[in-house]
């Protein structure tokens, strides 16, 4: 085991947001006098991961994820609290800190947009002064892993999204940090590109034992990938273990989406499962996995439906659910 | 050597506001909506320029500074030639030219407008108004117009301030009958601008670049519409040559009547010629447009 | 040493890849450069309309004010080449976030974000300048020593050292404002401000103004003081106070640009 590679403790990051008055007055008056409230960012997040490890932060929009990250790379100084990466203390920017790690953002690009992704590696390798040899056997063994081998020639541009994202990550790992920092990498790609990142990833991570930390609000990058998970929500640090401990919770409960041919009330639906919306002719309902089946062709039955989709609920709706009101779950009647 | 100020830079910096929204729904326009919508318009860019207070307070700074500069140069420059006017101009004068040039260009600079028309043409969003019962030139006259109205009333404050510290450079208001003439030309100066700009544009019917030649264009215009100086400060027949041109409209004359330098029979004569070039540079724009459009349709949007 | 050498080695690697991306889009390239050429023209027919009514213009005679001309074209052509682009980029990357990216990178900010890329289309502006001092300097019957042209070059670096300095405090502020059209708004008013000799001052109503503009913010100095060791005589007075203003200048930029790095880390989210 020995020490870990990330060590934080009591990190708090607060914000003070300015308000904007309204209207002319308010402007006028805001060339005087500004008004403030102050945020919570993150709320004294302490955890500690060991090297080798891939761990998820896990959370719904705005719950501190990638504050938190920022700070463990250094780009943001927390108001509270200490944190180890690697051995330096990451807001301090050592060079040789810099050289060991990687933050890859999920639609940020850092690879030129004209040219090709080749020439970014090429400028990688002076800004990170590597060996040529030891860098053109790293890139060759990435871009076989990526499988990206034919596009490097092409302007970054002209590449989709999902191999844009390869170069980002091919571009962030040839200098072989030890510790590789994700923020929502799989974002706004489609499902084969994730799936290959994922696979890609995972590979990495067996072959070199990199360390991974990687943030979403994905139930399925969390899973493809990540053996222990910290749930962040509203700043604070609510969960920290193994996945298998919450993927029940999180997959026990699924949204039904119905669209109904008559206006319909809540009351009617009520002993279905819990309403989340009724509005005219569409309504939102949760209901437990396992009764999904046996729920729909009751209201079948009852009413004249038009369209219906079973989907995940929004992660938002579930750790409330699971973590915060505790409520059990609602058994239809 | 004065080089032109943000606001002149045309198409390189947008100072103005924005381009070219989009047009009204597809019904008739009433004059009072019309109306409304450009008090709208006026109303929420004199928020949008308080809210960026440090911007704000900028750009009153920005006006005043190299104005001390320019001042100071030909100071130097009068007193080294150890004349009391360099052709025709005294050093009062001159500064008051240079100063009267700013109000020139506040109603003749159309930033924006022919990389708005060829970026229309581009990308096709020209379809909404041949589908609807818009003119494009006269929707972008009225457009132009009303926020030229609320531009020149933000900057009156500003602008004030800065010619009443600037009053001793002035020989005095100009009587009633020239100041009428000042004013038309002020007006007539912003639609020979606003189509000659608009001819620019026209050009992206038939070129896919048109920012590099308007660039070029507004770098001589700079130059021949005497915004640097006096076209009468060139040398042999350059004034006269040069005032032949539609360009000496867009800053020059204007600034040259509020002097009293062009008075009676030649107020007239001027404002007539100001006139004429306003008429063909209309005429232009729209034959440009007919014809534009006819090659558009021919290559389908 | 080392050091130095990586970071030569950087540059060059960006000027090559902005050429490369330059020459991609020609006919832009071409157009750029054609208006340049022509602002050359419009600046030089100024300088020649003035002087064809004046033989002096506060204590520069033409050919003295033609080097001056040259010395601020080239120093323009210097900055705008190497440091305008990617100052007037920082606004941007701060919106868009992607500050982040340049600070995770092993190498010195100030050198990334300052250096990072090399605008082409403006560099024959510093040939043509030199030009412009040769002939300009060709209508003065100067005697010739080492001195005064190693005292020419320290001044150069010197003017070169104070723009950039000013730049980089007018970019730093990019962190606490949020509009990038104000940055290069008061780089307009820096320059305007440098254009002319200090001379101008001198005697008049505004004799202040120019020694604030010479002393306290002494942007006056910057082109005055290698047209004035060339074209007129050597004050070593002055020469001395510029080495030290520029000394100070660029250590207090940098500390400036630090502390607005330093806010913006502990702003942003």
């Amino acid at each position: 085991m020995g020490m870990p590679i990330i060590e934080a403790e009591g990190l708090s990051k607060n914000y003070r947001v300015f308000q904007k008055n309204p209207g002319l007055w308010g402007a006028l008056r805001g060339l005087v006098r500004r008004e403030y409230k102050e945020v919570k960012a993150v709320d004294q997040v302490s955890f500690s991961i060991e090297p080798g490890e891939m761990v998820a932060f896990l959370g719904p929009n705005g719950a501190g994820k990638t504050t938190t990250l920022k700070m463990l790379a250094g780009l943001i100084y927390p108001s509270t609290g200490k944190a180890q990466v690697l051995g330096y203390i990451p807001w301090n920017r050592p060079d040789a800190f810099r050289r060991q790690f990687s933050l890859v953002m999920g639609q940020k690009n850092q690879l030129w947009w004209d040219l090709p992704a080749s020439d970014s590696f090429q400028l990688h390798r002076e800004i990170y002064s590597l060996d040529l040899a030891a860098f053109t056997k790293t890139l060759g063994e990435l871009t076989e892993l990526f499988g990206v081998k034919e596009l490097t020639r092409q302007p970054v541009r002209e590449l989709s999204l999902g191999e844009r994202m390869k170069m980002e990550l091919i571009a962030s790992l040839l200098h072989q940090p030890r510790l590789l920092l994700l923020d929502e990498p799989t974002i706004g790609l489609d499902v084969v590109a994730q799936v290959t990142i994922q696979k890609c990833l995972r590979e990495y991570n067996q072959q070199r034992g990199v360390t991974m930390l990687l943030t979403s609000h994905y139930m399925r990058d969390v899973e493809a990938l990540c053996p222990r998970v910290l749930v962040i929500t509203h700043g604070k640090l609510i969960y920290d273990g193994p996945l298998a401990g919450i993927t029940e919770q999180f997959n026990r409960i699924k949204s039904l989406r119905l669209h109904f041919a008559d206006e319909v009330a809540e009351q009617d639906l009520a002993r279905y499962g819990q309403v989340d919306s009724v509005a005219g002719t569409v309504a939102e309902l949760k209901v437990e996995r396992a009764r999904v089946a046996e729920t729909l062709s009751a209201l079948i039955d009852r009413f004249t439906i038009v369209d219906m989709s079973v989907q995940d609920p929004p992660l938002d709706h579930v750790i409330a659910q699971v973590f915060e009101e505790g409520h059990a779950n609602h058994e239809p009647k | 050597m004065p080089i032109m100020s943000p606001s002149d830079a045309g198409a390189l910096v947008l100072r103005d506001g924005p381009v070219v929204p989009s047009p009204l729904p597809a019904t008739t326009i009433t004059l009072s909506q019309i109306v409304r919508k450009y008090f709208r318009i006026f109303r929420s860019s004199l928020i949008e320029r308080m809210v960026y207070r440090g911007d704000f307070l900028l750009g009153t700074l920005l006006r005043f500074l190299p104005m001390i500069t320019t001042i100071l140069l030909w100071q130097a420059v009068y007193k080294g030639s150890g004349k009391e006017e360099l052709a025709g101009f005294t050093f009062q004068q001159m500064i008051a030219y240079l100063l009267l040039v700013h109000i020139s260009r506040m109603f003749s600079s159309m930033p924006g407008l022919a990389v708005g028309i060829a970026r229309d043409i581009r990308d096709g969003s020209l379809k909404k108004y041949l589908v609807q019962p818009l003119h494009m030139l006269g929707y972008l006259t009225a457009y132009r117009m009303a926020h030229k109205v609320a531009y020149i009333s933000m900057s009156c404050v500003p602008y004030a301030i800065l010619f009443f510290l600037c009053r001793q450079f002035f020989g005095g208001f100009p009587d009633p009958a020239v100041f009428l003439g000042y004013v038309i030309s002020l007006l007539l100066a912003f639609f020979v601008g606003f189509y000659f700009e608009a001819c620019i544009g026209m050009i992206g019917f038939w070129f896919l670049e048109v920012t590099s030649f308007l660039y070029v264009i507004n770098t001589l215009n700079f130059f021949i519409s005497g915004q640097m100086f006096p076209i009468d400060l060139l040398p042999g027949v350059w004034p006269t040559l040069l005032k032949l041109l539609p360009f000496q409209y867009l800053a020059y004359f204007p600034a040259l009547v509020f002097l009293g330098k062009i008075q009676g029979m030649a107020l007239i004569q001027g404002l007539l010629a100001e006139l004429a070039w306003a008429l063909i540079l209309v005429v232009l724009a729209n034959v440009l447009y007919r014809l534009g459009l006819r090659r558009y349709s021919a290559f389908g949007g | 040493m080392i050091a130095i050498r990586r970071y030569l080695r950087l540059m060059g690697a960006f000027g090559r890849y902005c050429l490369v991306n330059e020459l991609a889009f020609r006919g832009n390239f071409i157009a750029k450069i054609l208006v340049e050429v022509l602002w050359l023209a419009i600046l030089l027919l100024f300088y020649d309309t003035i002087f064809s009514r004046t033989t002096v213009v506060a204590d520069w005679s033409k050919a003295e004010y033609l080097v001056f001309v040259g010395c601020y074209y080239a120093l323009e052509g210097i900055i705008e080449t190497f440091f305008l682009e990617n100052c007037s980029e920082f606004s941007e990357l701060i919106r868009t976030g992607e500050l982040d990216f340049l600070l995770l990178k092993p190498i010195d900010e100030q050198f990334l974000i300052t250096c990072r890329r090399v605008d082409w289309s403006t560099a024959p502006k510093i040939p043509t300048g030199g030009l412009i001092i040769l002939w300009g300097l060709s209508q003065l019957n100067k005697e010739w020593d080492t001195t005064t042209v190693l005292a020419f070059a320290l001044m150069s670096v010197c003017a070169i050292a104070m723009a950039y300095s000013f730049l980089l405090v007018l970019t730093s502020a990019g962190v606490w404002m949020v509009r990038n059209q104000s940055l290069m708004e008061l780089w307009w008013l820096v320059t305007s401000l440098m254009r002319y000799p200090k001379e101008i001052y001198d005697g008049t109503w505004a004799w202040l103004i120019g020694r604030f503009f010479t002393y306290v913010l002494p942007l006056l100095l910057v082109i005055n003081m290698p047209a004035q060791v060339l074209a007129k005589a050597l004050d070593w007075k002055l020469i001395g106070l510029t080495l030290a203003v520029t000394l100070i200048l660029l250590f207090g930029s940098r500390k400036f640009f630090l502390l607005a790095l330093k806010s913006y880390r502990s702003a942003s989210s």
